[in-house]
């Protein structure tokens, strides 16, 4: 078949030579575009016109556009196969720091770390964190990290340059020290037994700088084996501290305050039978722990030595003690008294051998071991022995020491005295550091080669015997830094990595499929934990003889350590620590000196009342102990022993720490001295001066005033009448439960007696009848809180997990002064009881965030409606409709708003605008900004934020429940500080949800103790409390034993 | 006995044997003069003290509001203290204008113009500080019901915020066009007196063709009166509504019924005494005695007492009901405002605005023009603390102890402050140099009826008998 051929027009059929010209030039019109000069003499110059203009105006444009700023977002070329962008990943690690160890979860995003939460599956923490845990995300992002090794102060490009120097340093003999921390890590203990194997004049020096090496020798006395028992606060039912903070910061705070609230929760429901921990405490200062207890009597400290004593005839032989005070004799008593019941359970804090040896006597007196103290599973958080440090310090100055290497601690700063060591240090030839910064040991060192931070290792860590804690790399090394065993490893010869060694031993121990298991869940744990108890064979006489020849002075010191801080370490370069009030004295940014309202009054001119709760400038005190002699604000603080003065430690840094640390308070560690242990404690001679310094406190009223904002009632009164808060509530709004046009029940029948109380009915009645307005239905979700206020420890971890979620800027100490810091949540702190009388006062916390108000005065009050009200009962905050005139923040009964009064962080539109104080100002670093959470806008400035309830992590929950083709439950959303508390304090879930905790607790097991701040005000808050209950005789609060609150302090 | 024509008590509301060509000629005297040394030396400092709040204010709005020292305890300091503080100097005005003017008190004549003047200056000076206490103050159109493409999403109507910018609009609005209007009639005197030609010219159209025709006045007079008729409610509204700001709060100080009257007659008072203050001044800089004389200082200082007391009562029927209603919150929020940290402020108030005035009982010190200042200038003192007190030392003490805190003002919020003073005298200048001072049109009103050539006159009428009095009384038109 021939081919068909079509064509289009008679032209084509034709096909002329005009035709084929045609077809060839495809524009065969000219383009109506006249380029030459005469434009407007042009045929169409209006055209022409235009489409100039067009183009002169899109290419400025874009020109203009130029200016934009440059976001540095770089997609994935190759997209990682775990990371989805978006969608965070979670590792479970071990928090590490000088002995402390917690088993956490890791939030990353796209590959960086922004989030550190508890790990749930360890029965040791149970999930519960400390402040420095979550804070050590900005830690491992601080700017002032070493980025290479460094050789006398210089930076090196390569590990080389610092290894041959180093080893030609091991190789030429003599001493060698290994000085670290507490190493609780088996596989580090393995590389370190590798490198000492390789140099035989090596040796490893354990030196912790809080210490606690007098528990550790009064158990080899006792005990016959150095070390640390077990403690189980839980089955405690009834706790004796002598001066030992374990709610704060004593061992491991975050296990025992977990232990320690099971035995305080109390539900209403079974109020009758009700039972709770009793908590004695002795002390000097007023530590966090003392805070919390249920009775406390005040000492100095050289009396522990009587005290225990005391405490030990009364237990053994019933002797009445005679301590020389009647609120502690009369305590003893009764703490003997209940001692002996069983379950009882003493601890001091003193680093005294014979104190400990006391202690040990009394507990095995009342038979807690192996009850309460396990010796099964000893702690090993802390193994460093006073002594040998000392011993180190003077080889070294005698010459003796040709190699140091230091690894996690910083003696020039922590060491009592650290200009001994530095002049020590200066006749070593090697001296090698690990430090991640140049600190003040660091930079005296020849060698800088600083270790991963914990959040890039491989590791692990053995908190107590038989209980391992993975640590997991969540991010690659950002710097030039190598693991500290990998250097031991590389130093010592051998050929494989610190990885390999660490691999291959748990895949020796558990084999690959139990080990890949335990890497995911972070943890391994005994099945069944045994318990055992020890025979004590120590000379208790002697010790009694010893202890209680200690000779006190008029006045005497306390070093401690305080809940923010710790020892110091990197943690002073952390500006959310930094800006952490102090859970007692809600003090920010400072070291300081504390001391009782009498005798500031009547000795040093300083007062807790008048003017001077709201002045920030504080009264500079000289403090000497022997020829040691710091300057200090002072803090008046109820509760202090009327002759003890307390100073933190982690102060007083040098440059090289960072700027947020440095030259800001006063190094306190010289105050330590050294008696065959560390002593903590000293004779003290004060001088008033007649400067002041600014000091930044959080809350300047101590006193809740007795309004209902906190109810409190004693374990007795409580049980015999629950309903008692249930009543007062009634009386508070009965008149408002029934609508205006009808007649008001008589009585309580409406809502049912006793435990049949109806506090749901109860509840919506005074929603719908205490207003005049339409109430909204809460259909669906409805978000709600509930916060017990008897396992509030005050402890904080809250406070830092809610900032690391919800990128809460850091204000700096100067506008912490300006009140104008930015925390969303906060621990309010009031002390009842007469200040002249330490033993008296009683203290109590109260988380405070936004209480989500379902009849808001906030929301009213804005003119443009930026802040309004979700379905699910949320109060929440349009950022870009917020024009900032604070009238919002003005109507908060409760004000827990806050205002971005500076540009904290660079959101401005403003150049050049952002607030800087030269301390705070790393924060806004590019490496810093890392740490931010990016499901939470950065807040400009100008506008005003406040607590969301975790809005985007219940976003996220829906979201999961969404996909699961679930009702929404109580495991599927955790506000940050929920997740944080290691007390459980916090409930949160949907109080629609009949099955959830927070309806349950409110309406069913807790309803005895529920109750509303502000309630009669009809703000209608979605954040409840539950009433605190102590296990005393008296509650000061609102009493009139509360001069605190009669004599408006 | 001769019978009285004229009233025993009342005395002539113009001094000085005037005739209608005198008043005209005295009053546009600075308008067409140079203006004296004084006067340039007082608008050299007005300018520079704008300037610092200028500075002050572009250093706020640059760096945030941080630099102030407000926290979140204390929201509100000097910014809102002093809005409150111009909004209730901006009452006098229309209060002299409209009330008065509707009661038929001639003696408003002498002083109306001017004090109309200072109710827009404070007005204007009021208005800075809600523009410039927000936070993103180039956000601030958000609070105005435009039509948007934002949803379109409108202003929160149940705000109190809201009906502030409502009511301080409106009533800045109604006075300039009342203040305005009477000066058309004086902006024509001056033109047609005028001897240069940019004088006439713009006169000429700032008088908008006034020619004083019989029409024109019957027009302007149903103007006057309508405006006095819409500016009446004003007068209580404003300060009603500014006091509603802290009335429909719920914290404790501020949840009171009793603000819009309280606020009302504090508003007057220290707007009367910021009258007082100025007219004293301008009578003597310019020579006005004849025209504001000893009668019309009295007038305000009977006002001025009249007010305090109101406002006294007030001071202590708060406490009063502090006390009665037996509210925690409230009788300590009241305990803390007169004992707590901030004891001096409440002193100061109720020294000032309670105890000061009460001697203008005594006739001898309403009618000594020193005492007179003195007090006038006290009592500002003493208004300005109250709103403090109302502010400052509500917030600081409210539900929750442990947000106690303490408040001081730093250097922006006194430059802000001082700026404003700079806006309202520079204004005040401008005004006294090329607007008449004085309402030439409505002192010829009264000045047949009760000036001092009225009273000669009348004094020539009581010579005479009955008879002849009923004689020249029936035959007088």
């Amino acid at each position: 078949m021939s081919q068909k051929k079509y064509w289009k027009g008679l032209e084509e059929l034709a096909n002329t030579p005009e035709y084929q010209q045609s077809v060839a030039n495809e524009f065969n019109e000219e383009l109506p575009l006249d380029l030459s000069d005469n434009l407007l003499n042009a045929t169409t110059p209006r055209r022409d016109f235009l489409k100039f203009l067009g183009f002169s105006t899109l290419a400025a444009t874009v020109a203009a556009s130029c200016e934009m700023p440059v976001r540095k977002a770089i997609p994935y070329a190759i997209k990682p196969e775990d990371i989805i962008p978006g969608v965070p990943n979670y590792y479970a690690s071990t928090f590490v720091d000088n002995g402390d160890i917690i088993p956490v979860v890791v939030k990353t995003r796209e590959g960086r770390p922004i989030m550190i939460e508890g790990n749930t599956l360890s029965t040791i923490t149970a999930g519960g964190s400390s402040a420095r845990m979550v804070a050590a995300t900005l830690s491992l992002y601080d700017k002032t990290r070493l980025r290479q090794p460094h050789v006398d102060g210089k930076p090196v490009d390569t590990f080389d340059a610092v290894d041959s120097g180093i080893m030609s340093g091991l190789a030429a003999g003599g001493a060698i020290y290994l000085l670290t921390g507490t190493i609780s890590s088996p596989t580090t203990e393995q590389s370190i037994a590798q490198f000492l194997a390789k140099y035989p004049t090596a040796k490893h020096v354990t030196y912790d700088p809080v210490s606690y090496s007098g528990m550790l020798l009064a158990n080899e006395a006792s005990y016959g084996s150095r070390m640390i028992p077990n403690y189980l606060f839980e089955k405690a039912k009834t706790i004796f501290s002598l001066g030992a903070d374990f709610l704060g910061t004593w061992l491991s705070p975050v296990e025992f305050s977990k232990g320690y609230t099971i035995g305080r929760k109390i539900e209403g429901k079974n109020a009758k039978t009700a039972e709770m921990a009793k908590h004695y405490q002795v002390e000097g200062m007023l530590s966090m722990t003392g805070a919390n207890a249920d009775e406390r009597a005040t000492c100095k400290p050289s009396e522990y030595g009587k005290v225990a004593a005391a405490l030990y005839s009364a237990v053994t032989t019933g002797a009445a003690p005679n301590t020389g005070s009647k609120n502690l004799d009369k305590m003893l008593v009764k703490a003997a008294a209940d001692l002996k019941k069983g379950n009882g359970l003493v601890v001091s804090g003193s680093n005294d051998v014979n104190v400990q040896i006391i202690i040990n006597a009394i507990n095995n007196a009342i038979g807690a071991n192996g009850t309460t103290i396990d010796f099964a599973n000893p702690l090993k958080y802390k193994k460093g022995i006073d002594a040998d440090m000392v011993a180190l310090v003077d080889a070294m100055n005698a010459g003796q020491v040709s190699s140091l290497l230091i690894h996690g601690v910083n003696p020039a700063y922590e060491y009592f005295d650290g200009v001994k060591f530095l002049a020590g240090l200066k006749k070593v030839k090697t001296t090698v550091s690990f430090s991640d910064r140049l600190d003040e040991t660091a930079k005296e060192c020849k060698y800088v080669v600083s270790d991963h931070h914990w959040l890039e290792s491989w590791g692990d860590a053995e908190p107590k015997a038989n209980y391992i804690s993975f640590i997991q790399p969540t991010i690659a090394p950002l710097f030039k830094t190598r693991a500290f065993q990998d250097s031991l490893l590389k130093w010592a010869g051998a050929t494989g990595t610190y990885h390999d060694l660490f691999n291959a031993y748990w895949n020796g121990k558990l084999g690959q499929a139990t080990f890949d298991k335990a890497l995911q869940d972070g943890i391994i744990e005994p099945a069944t934990p045994a318990v055992s108890g020890a025979s004590f064979s120590g000379n208790v006489a002697d010790a009694i003889a010893k202890a209680s020849a200690v000779k006190g002075g008029e006045y005497e010191i306390v070093v401690f350590q305080n809940v923010a801080m710790g020892h110091g370490g990197a943690w002073s370069n952390n500006p959310w620590l930094q800006e952490m009030p102090d859970p007692v004295t809600k003090v920010a940014w400072d070291n300081y000196v504390m001391m009782s309202p009498k005798t500031a009054k009547e000795k040093f001119e300083a007062e807790l009342t008048s003017i001077n709760q709201v002045d920030p400038k504080k009264r500079l005190l000289k403090l000497k102990v022997g020829n040691k002699e710091v300057t200090l604000p002072v803090i008046v603080t109820p509760g202090m022993h009327h002759n003890v003065v307390a100073v933190a430690v982690g102060y007083g840094r040098s440059e090289g720490v960072g700027r947020a640390a440095a030259n800001l308070g006063k190094n306190t560690y010289p105050l330590v001295s050294f008696n065959g242990t560390f002593t903590y404690n000293a004779p003290v001679t004060i001088e008033k001066t007649a400067e002041f310094y600014p000091v930044a406190v959080t809350q300047t009223h101590n006193s809740a005033e007795t309004r209902p904002i906190i109810y409190e009632y004693t374990l007795e009164k409580f049980k015999e009448n629950p309903y008692e808060l249930i009543d007062e509530r009634r009386e508070a709004i009965e008149h408002y439960l029934t609508a205006p046009n009808e007649e008001h029940h008589e009585g309580h029948d409406a809502y049912g007696k006793g435990d049949k109380f109806d506090a749901k009915k109860f509840e919506e009645d005074f929603r719908k009848n205490g207003t005049h307005y339409p109430v909204h239905e809460s259909m669906g979700l409805h978000w709600a809180m509930s916060i017990d206020l008897n396992t509030c420890t005050g402890c904080a971890a809250c406070v830092i997990a809610c900032q690391a979620e919800n990128n809460v800027s850091v204000v700096g100490k100067d506008r912490v002064i300006k009140v104008q810091e930015m925390s969303w949540l906060k621990i309010d702190r009031y002390f009842s009881g007469d200040p002249n009388d330490p033993d008296t006062i009683q203290t109590v916390f109260q988380p405070m965030l936004c209480q989500h108000c379902d009849n808001a005065p906030c929301e009213n009050v804005c003119p443009v409606s930026a802040t309004n009200h979700s379905s699910e009962g949320l109060n929440q905050m349009a950022y870009n409709r917020c024009i900032g005139t604070k009238y919002c923040a003005n109507n908060c009964p409760f004000k827990v708003r806050r205002f971005n009064w500076f540009d904290w962080n660079g959101a401005d539109c403003f150049d050049d605008n952002l607030y800087e104080d030269g301390r705070r100002d790393d924060i806004n670093d590019d490496l810093t900004r890392m740490v931010l959470n990016p499901d939470v806008t950065v807040r400009s400035r100008g506008v005003m934020e406040k607590c969301s309830f975790c809005v985007q992590r219940l976003q996220d929950g829906k979201l999961t429940a969404k996909k699961e083709g679930t009702p929404l439950k109580d495991h599927h959303v955790k506000t940050a500080c929920q997740s944080a508390c290691a007390n459980g304090c916090i409930t949160f879930g949907n109080v629609n949800d009949k099955e959830s905790a927070v309806f349950q607790d409110r309406y069913v097991n807790n309803k005895e103790r529920l109750f509303y701040m502000l309630e009669s005000i009809h703000v209608l808050p979605n954040v409840s409390y539950l009433s605190k209950i102590r296990n005393t005789d008296v509650v000061m609060n609102g009493s009139e034993h509360d001069e605190v609150y009669n004599k408006h302090i | 006995m001769h019978l009285k024509y004229e009233s025993f008590i009342r005395e002539p509301l113009v001094d000085g044997n005037k005739t209608y060509k005198d008043v005209t000629a005295d009053i546009c005297r600075p308008i067409e003069q140079k203006p004296s040394k004084l006067w340039y030396f007082g608008l050299v400092v007005s300018l520079l003290f704008l300037g610092f709040g200028a500075f002050s204010v572009f250093w706020e709005v640059y760096w945030g509001i941080g630099v102030w020292g407000i926290n979140h305890t204390i929201g509100w300091g000097w910014d809102i203290t002093n809005f409150v503080w111009w909004v209730g100097i901006g009452h006098a005005g229309t209060l002299i204008s409209a009330i008065l003017l509707l009661f038929r008190q001639h003696w408003r004549t002498g002083v109306n113009r001017a004090a109309e003047a200072m109710t827009i200056f404070a007005v204007m000076c009021a208005g800075q500080f809600p523009i410039f206490h927000m936070g993103r103050v180039w956000d601030a159109m958000y609070v105005l019901p435009l039509p948007n493409t934002r949803g379109p999403l409108w202003p929160n109507f149940n705000s109190a915020l809201l009906w502030d910018v409502f009511a301080i609009s409106t009533y800045f609005t109604v006075s300039l066009l009342f203040w305005y209007s009477g000066l058309i009639p004086d902006f024509a005197t001056i033109r047609d007196r005028a001897k240069t030609k940019l004088r006439k010219r713009l006169y000429g159209l700032a008088s908008f063709g006034w020619t004083g025709t019989a029409k024109n006045w019957q027009r302007f007079e149903a103007l006057s009166l309508v405006l006095a008729g819409l500016s009446t409610p004003l007068v209580l509204s404003v300060h009603t509504i500014v006091s509603f700001d802290f009335a429909t709060s719920v914290i404790p100080g501020w949840h009171a019924t009793i603000f819009p009257p309280y606020f009302v007659a504090g508003a007057i008072f220290s707007g009367f005494a910021m009258v007082n203050t100025l007219l004293i001044l301008v009578r003597k800089i310019y020579h006005l005695e004849e025209y504001i004389t000893m009668g019309h200082i009295e007038a305000m200082n009977k006002v001025i007492v009249l007010t305090g007391s109101i406002v006294g009562i007030a001071y202590l029927t708060e406490l009063f009901m502090a006390w009665y209603s037996q509210v925690v919150y409230e009788q300590e929020a009241f305990k803390w405002r007169v004992l707590g940290p901030y004891w001096w402020s409440y002193w100061a108030m109720m020294t000032c605005n309670v105890v000061s005035p009460q001697f203008f009982w005594f006739k001898k010190l309403r009618r000594n023009i020193v005492f007179s200042f003195i007090l006038s200038i006290v009592v500002n003192i003493g208004m300005w603390f109250e709103r403090f007190v109302i502010i400052a030392t509500t917030l600081y003490r409210d539900y929750i102890p442990s947000n106690w805190s303490y408040y001081s003002p730093t250097w922006p919020e006194l430059g802000f402050y001082l700026g404003t003073f700079g806006l309202f005298f520079t204004c005040f200048l401008l005004f006294s140099k090329y607007f008449p001072v004085i309402a030439i049109a409505e002192i010829k009103f009264v000045l047949k009826t009760t000036g001092d050539k009225a009273h000669e006159d009348n004094l020539a009428l009581e010579e005479k008998s009955l008879e002849e009095f009923i004689h020249i009384a029936e035959h007088a038109h």
